[in-house]
């Protein structure tokens, strides 16, 4: 349940760590799972000017950054179609571009496999683990 | 997630039909029905399961089944309730089967053996007269050839061959 305020770690390496959520854009008030976010990056990793080439490519963002984002685990328990309800440990998201299409070009961690279902399979393609 | 086809011994989890699985709680070790209990997945991609949510507060409170009465594992670490398992098994028996040695059949180690002790008596006795006799026979026929003694005189392997004899040691 990721709303207004609602902070998650960013698990994707496209530079940002942690994400606050600004908006849901499905229009309901909270994210599950599977939602798309417009969030603010708050925290991110440091980008090194006199790195040139593939490892510059993956710095995308910075702190202050406003992007669309995926959540992909929540710390709020969701309900399966088996009747089954999962939570994870934290609440996480990959950062999307405008394209919808994650911007990072890998995923660290599990994922659930909410994204499955709600058609995100380039992201559950990129994910190790989809629980 | 499709559920994966587990042999019914896993540990974990049992199948009750071709599509469900059933689950075993990570804390209290009692079987998930379908619909039942939650699943947890930590940050190192380790899931729980926990049937309900008294497992679930002693699970996160980090406490020890081991120590908790009601859970499956205490009972198994400190035998409660096994008493009437035990006394359904039942023991094993060796069977000992009767085999043929190398170089004697089967029937002469089971004629041997079941052979009367009188009848073992006599043939020990006709044992012992049959040696005698041959002693007896050994010994006469000894005296008989004791002139030929020098023609039964020892040849050594070399000196079959045409080699003369080996140098008596002098010293030493």
């Amino acid at each position: 349940m990721i709303g207004l305020k609602g902070t998650l770690n960013v698990i994707d390496n496209s530079g940002a760590i942690v994400a606050e959520c600004i908006r849901v854009l499905s229009g309901a008030r909270f994210a599950r799972a599977g939602d798309e976010i417009v969030c603010v990056v708050k925290r991110a990793r440091p980008i090194n000017p006199n790195l040139i080439g593939t490892q510059a490519a993956t710095q995308k963002v910075k702190k202050g950054d406003v992007r669309h984002a995926l959540v992909v685990r929540t710390k709020k328990e969701m309900g399966r179609p088996d009747g089954r309800y999962i939570r994870f440990d934290d609440n996480a998201c990959i950062l999307l571009n405008q394209k919808k299409e994650p911007l990072g070009t890998r995923i660290l961690g599990v994922v659930a496999a909410e994204l499955r279902m709600k058609n995100w399979m380039k992201a559950v393609s990129l994910a190790p683990r989809v629980v | 997630m499709p559920a994966k086809r587990l042999p019914l011994s896993s540990p974990t989890k049992h199948r009750i039909n071709d599509e469900v699985m059933l689950e075993i709680c990570s804390f209290s070790g009692h079987k998930i029905y379908p619909s039942k209990g939650k699943t947890y997945v930590r940050i190192d991609s380790r899931s729980f399961r926990f049937i309900n949510g008294k497992s679930e507060s002693y699970f996160l409170q980090r406490l020890n089944p081991r120590k908790i009465k009601w859970t499956v594992i205490y009972r198994r670490l400190n035998k409660k309730g096994i008493t009437e398992e035990i006394a359904k098994k039942r023991s094993r028996r060796t069977v000992k089967h009767e085999r043929a040695v190398a170089g004697v059949s089967w029937d002469a180690i089971r004629a041997k053996r079941n052979q009367k002790p009188d009848a073992r008596a006599a043939a020990r006795q006709a044992a012992i007269a049959k040696s005698k006799e041959a002693k007896k026979a050994a010994a006469a026929t000894k005296k008989t050839t004791t002139g030929s003694a020098a023609q039964g005189a020892k040849v050594s392997k070399q000196g079959a061959k045409g080699f003369a004899p080996k140098a008596a040691a002098t010293s030493r």
